[in-house]
């Protein structure tokens, strides 16, 4: 210990350690170990990612083979590909059961803004990281899947037919396009993975969890080491018994659209598309979004404009910090606590459409997808309710102006059948009316009061 | 013997304790490492990929019925043998899936269940097969074995 | 400057030349006036769909059109208004607009219903009345410039012209159709002739035709109910069999045929060979039987329908001794397997329909494993009882038959479910699909090898099948035991793990307290 202690100065380091505390506050504490879940989920990806290399062979004629091998012949090479397909889907749920929990808690509000910013890239990548892992095993579902997904980048403006040949390596989705995926996957995003996440877990470790919004002096704290470390350690332990249990009795996933990787046949790039290509479920809500815009809109293709809304809201997500200004001053911020729910609740109501909840799946026909939206809005409704009520009841929230505006469009369009974009606008509208009004009294009776 | 003092049994129970974490730390890793070693100790064949060889047995049949047929990932593919060429195509009949086999005196492929004919191209000479056989590679190495593979492969 | 008039004269003329090559063929001022005419209520006739065809005309088409309006051939807008809407391709119109016959006799104002050719069938020219505009151009005979001259004589080049042949009856040509057969003959049973047009057509309809019951009952005994050429293959619109929609196209043959013969009225007093009256139902069973099913659900064109047995021009029943010839047309093995037995001279003793004893013969049945069935009811057990009572061998054989085949087939069923179920749980199956298709092949094989009813031959390809469930037994219970393996290490690395997290708990205890 001398030794290196005296080469490279470890004790501060143990000080710090021993020093550094978890502020306890008036929330669930659970919170605070959903980050690390999601390391611990990454850290299995990069180790089986890595064991999964040793065979795969990227190329026309041995992707597929290889992982057909991989999984029937190769001791423990199905354990192998169904924990990291396993943990991949579950570092994605951890990772958006932290980020909504940072979103509620404020937990942005500064110093932590670049926390925020960097989590939210990792967040990207973790995105990345799936669609490009998708194509990998060069599968028909696969294969179809990434024609349909990279067909949007056709959209962006300018630069759309560029970007889609850069990232296809090509006119269509080819041999070509796998490689480069696979450069992506194993090398780009891993390398930009690690570097955000350094950033990430360096400013955790410098600044601390966020406390609770309000508390000004130091809070109780949970020492860090061995306190909280080892509670880390526990649940990640359990989330390994977790994932070997699903690997074994559910190797090729839940069965759930957009959350199953049997394998299947083989891509082939003549064989006629099939109906019903789903991606993956994270990308079901923006799946869902694109085919409810109409494919003209304002004299613009209404991709280009549905991917515009979706820059917007993405955009809005990353600089959410800087934009809630009660959290800045360390008030409570009810208005964000609401657009972080409202936000969950139009996901959901778009992925459970996108999954085709309530209709024959795959089916076109305007009565099916009728009925699928009014099944969908019930369920979106009863979980904007029950919300409503917890919030209100258990943590005495009085603000639901754009909850409301969520569950006003799902309702719109649901119940009484109006298209998806109307109801939007109509909800839209309706809630810029309530705060413009509920703004300009609060000024009134201000200044009456002043 | 004196009676251990309180302190003394609380530090040997944190001994005995930090004794059992420690074997169970390597139970665990053990647990781990099994799975790991097992998966990354080589197959016995050369690569796990690749075309299919014709096993001894199956070369023999081929060498002396002029046909044999093999499973090829899964589906049922018939090697032959004619005028010193090899060739090899699925062996599932496109009319009603029956196996095809190969008739050497008249260098054509026939299916029993309804009587469909096939050239040595696959195609459909007669009967109700509504399309030509799926083709397979079939080449012979420089050591004498027979390797298929598919063709878009 | 004596080359100066040359040189003028040659700029001149390419520039003429020029200007003929780039102008395009404006309507002359009799089109431009039908193509603007307007009815009584101020609404153009010449629909403006149809307005856009006739712009996308080439010249040539566009000049033939002037040139018949000129010359009066079509002289009417609404005339002129059923030629453009029929929306032909550009060679069948230049065919059409070359032909006088078709131009005046699709006039209204000049035919009265019977000599005039409509756009297509409505509610004053139903679909039966042969003159239709659209079926006409569409014809084989059509569509290799043998126009209505071909048949009907006159000249189609000319003004006027009813020079009909000779062959052509004047009058009481809907009476006795027999005069139909010799009329289409004059070409099509002449090989000189026919090697004009397609020398790969046979010429020996007419002679197939007349040894035909068919042929029989229309020359010789002048029954109007009896078929002639027109009533399969049509009159005016003609196509090749392999046209889909041919009357003799393959899945449109069983109701050509059904038209008469699956008709009561049109079948009453006349009988079959033994004397009983001709049945109707042949259509319906066919309909409902495997190779109906075969061909008209499944599209599976190589399913046999009426002509695959019975023959086209000369279609007749088979007897007897023909029957298996016919299903051995497919049955190949199964038929020869079968002349190879002992019943093949047991059934020819009893002048029984080889095939069509067990299977029958319009409504075949998908075969089922129970026919083998020797208890009361079964096809083996019924027919031995009542003819080969004397040998105990043969139930014997049957019930082996039987047997095997359940067995088989209950495998194969056992197996499949088995390595379903293994797929779904992530273990590789594909050795055991291996084992899958043989036993499926031995299964096929052993079906086929019934028809041998000869116990060792049969044993021959059964014993392949019970090879593969042998070994699919084996692969079976190793796929077993690697889930139980993993069920096992499973549990296993849940203890290790389950142990160490109470450590861990402990061990914080510990260091908390």
């Amino acid at each position: 210990m001398g030794w290196i202690d005296r080469r490279y100065q470890v004790t501060p380091l143990f000080e710090f350690l021993r020093h550094k505390e978890v502020p306890i506050g008036s929330h669930w504490m659970g919170w605070y170990y959903l980050g690390g879940v999601t390391m611990f989920f990454f850290v299995v990806q990069i180790i089986t990612g890595v064991l999964l290399l040793m065979y795969y062979q990227p190329g026309e004629a041995t992707s597929y083979e290889s992982i057909r091998i991989l999984t029937t012949k190769v001791p423990f090479g199905w354990l192998i590909r169904s924990i990291h397909s396993w943990s991949a889907h579950l570092m994605i749920v951890s990772l958006l059961l932290h980020m909504f929990s940072t979103m509620m808690l404020k937990a942005y509000r500064p110093p932590r803004e670049i926390t925020w910013v960097s989590g939210y890239l990792l967040f990207l990548l973790t995105l990345g990281f799936g669609f490009s892992g998708y194509l990998l095993p060069w599968n028909k579902l696969a294969y179809f899947a990434t024609t349909v997904g990279t067909n949007i980048v056709k959209s962006v403006p300018l630069l759309g037919d560029w970007l889609l040949q850069v990232m296809r390596g090509g006119q269509d989705v080819s041999i070509n396009t796998l490689y480069r995926f696979f450069a992506g996957h194993v090398v780009i995003l891993p390398l930009a993975f690690v570097g955000v996440i350094g950033l990430h877990l360096l400013l955790i470790q410098r600044q601390g969890m966020a406390p609770p919004v309000g508390t000004t002096t130091a809070p109780r704290g949970m020492k860090f080491f061995p306190s909280f470390a080892l509670r880390d350690l526990l649940l990640w332990l359990a989330c390994l018994m977790l994932l070997i249990t699903f690997a074994v009795f559910l190797p090729y996933g839940p069965g759930i659209p957009g959350m199953d990787w049997e394998l299947g046949d083989k891509a082939d790039p003549f064989a006629p598309a099939y109906p019903g290509i789903k991606p993956e479920w994270y990308f079901l809500w923006e799946y869902q979004l694109l085919k409810e815009f109409p494919p003209h809109l304002f004299g613009l293709e209404g991709p280009q404009i549905c991917l515009f809304v979706i820059a917007i809201l993405l955009g809005i997500w990353a600089i959410i910090p800087w934009l809630d200004r009660r959290a800045y001053r360390n008030l409570n911020s009810p208005a964000f606590t609401d657009f972080g729910w409202a936000a969950i609740l139009f996901l959901t109501y778009l992925t459970l459409m996108g999954w085709d909840i309530g209709a024959k799946s795959g089916s076109d026909d305007p009565t099916s997808l009728q009925k699928s939206a009014h099944v969908c809005a019930l369920w979106t409704l009863a979980a904007g309710a029950v919300v409503i009520i917890v919030r209100g009841w258990r943590f005495k929230h009085r603000w639901f102006i754009l909850t409301g505006a969520a569950l006003l469009q799902v309702a719109v369009h649901g119940l009484l059948g109006l298209p998806y974009l109307v109801a939007g606008v109509i909800s839209a509208g309706a809630a810029f009316v309530i705060i413009t009004a509920m703004f300009l009294l609060g000024r009134a009776s201000r200044s009456s009061a002043g | 013997m004196e009676e251990p003092s309180p302190s003394d049994s609380r530090t040997s129970r944190r001994h005995f304790l930090d004794i059992i974490l420690g074997a169970s730390l390597l139970g665990w890793i053990t647990s781990v490492a099994y799975p790991i070693v097992r998966y990354l100790k080589p197959l016995p064949q050369t690569g796990p990929t690749g075309p299919t060889h014709l096993t001894r047995d199956e070369s023999g049949k081929l060498e002396q019925n002029k046909f044999v047929i093999v499973p090829v990932s899964g589906q049922r593919v018939i090697v032959l043998q004619s005028q010193d060429q090899l060739y090899a195509f699925g062996a599932k009949c496109t009319h009603e899936g029956c196996t095809i086999t190969y008739l050497p005196g008249q260098s054509v492929m026939w299916c029993p269940c309804h009587d469909g004919r096939f050239d040595m191209n696959g195609r459909v000479l007669s009967g109700p097969p509504p399309q030509p056989l799926t083709k397979y590679i079939a080449k012979k190495q420089p050591d004498g074995t027979i390797v298929i593979s598919e063709q878009h492969a | 400057m004596k080359t100066f008039p040359i040189l003028a004269v040659f700029i001149v003329w390419s520039a003429a030349a020029f200007a003929a090559d780039q102008t395009p063929v404006k309507p002359s001022p009799k089109l431009a006036a039908m193509l603007d005419a307007r009815d009584e209520t101020g609404k153009p006739i010449i629909t403006p769909e149809q307005r856009t065809y006739y712009e996308g005309l080439d010249d040539n088409l566009k000049g033939l059109l002037n040139h018949a309006a000129d010359k009066e051939t079509i002289s009417r807008a609404e005339h002129l208004s059923i030629l453009l809407s029929l929306n032909l391709s550009p060679q069948k119109l230049d065919v059409l607009l070359q032909n006088n016959c078709v131009l005046c006799h699709s006039d209204s104002a000049n035919h009265t219903p019977d000599t005039l050719f409509v756009a297509g069938p409505s509610a004053n020219a139903p679909a039966a009345v042969p003159m239709n505009l659209k079926e006409v151009v569409e014809d084989v005979h059509f569509r290799h410039g043998i126009s209505c001259a071909g048949c009907h004589g006159g000249d189609p080049t000319a003004d006027l012209g009813h020079d009909f042949v000779k062959e052509w009856p004047e009058k009481d040509r809907d009476k006795n159709r027999a005069w139909v057969v010799q009329f289409c003959a004059r070409c099509h049973a002449d090989p000189t002739k026919m090697h004009d047009f397609n020398p790969a057509l046979p010429t020996d309809q007419l002679a197939k035709f007349k040894t035909s019951p068919h042929g029989h009952r229309l020359l010789d005994l002048h029954d109007d109910r009896a078929p002639s050429c027109v009533s399969c293959h049509g009159v005016h619109g003609i196509r090749p069999a392999k046209d889909p929609q041919s009357k003799v196209y393959a899945q449109r043959v069983p109701e050509t045929c059904g038209a008469c013969h699956a008709s009561a009225t049109v079948m009453a007093g006349i009988t079959r060979a033994d004397g009983s009256p001709m049945p109707t139902t042949q259509l319906a069973e066919y309909k409902k039987s495997v190779h109906g099913r075969a061909l008209l659900e499944r599209g599976d064109l190589g399913a046999p329908r009426c002509n695959t047995c019975h023959g086209n021009h000369a279609a007749s029943p088979p007897g007897v001794a023909q029957v298996s010839k016919s299903c051995s047309i497919c049955h190949s093995a199964n038929a020869s397997l079968f002349d190879g037995s002992k019943h093949k001279v047991a059934f020819d003793q009893h002048n029984w329909p080889e095939c069509g004893k067990c299977h029958s013969n319009h409504n075949i049945a998908k075969t089922s494993d129970s026919m083998l069935s020797t208890a009361n009811g079964g096809l083996c057990g019924d027919c031995h009882r009542q003819n080969a009572k004397d040998n105990p061998e043969c139930i014997q054989a049957a019930d082996y038959f039987h047997h095997t085949i359940a067995q088989l087939d209950d495998a194969r069923k056992r197996i499949t479910a088995d390595s379903e179920k293994f797929a779904a749980r992530g273990l590789d199956v594909e050795p055991i699909s291996n084992q899958l298709n043989d036993l499926t092949d031995a299964l096929k094989k052993s079906r086929t090898y019934v028809h041998s009813f000869s116990r060792s031959s049969f044993q021959q390809v059964a014993a392949a099948g019970e090879q593969a469930i042998g070994k699919s037994d084996e692969l079976t219970s190793n796929a077993r035991g690697e889930f139980k393996f993993r069920q096992y290490g499973l549990a296993v690395s849940i203890a290790a793990i389950g142990l160490l997290m109470l450590m861990i708990y402990l061990k914080l205890r510990q260091m908390e307290r």
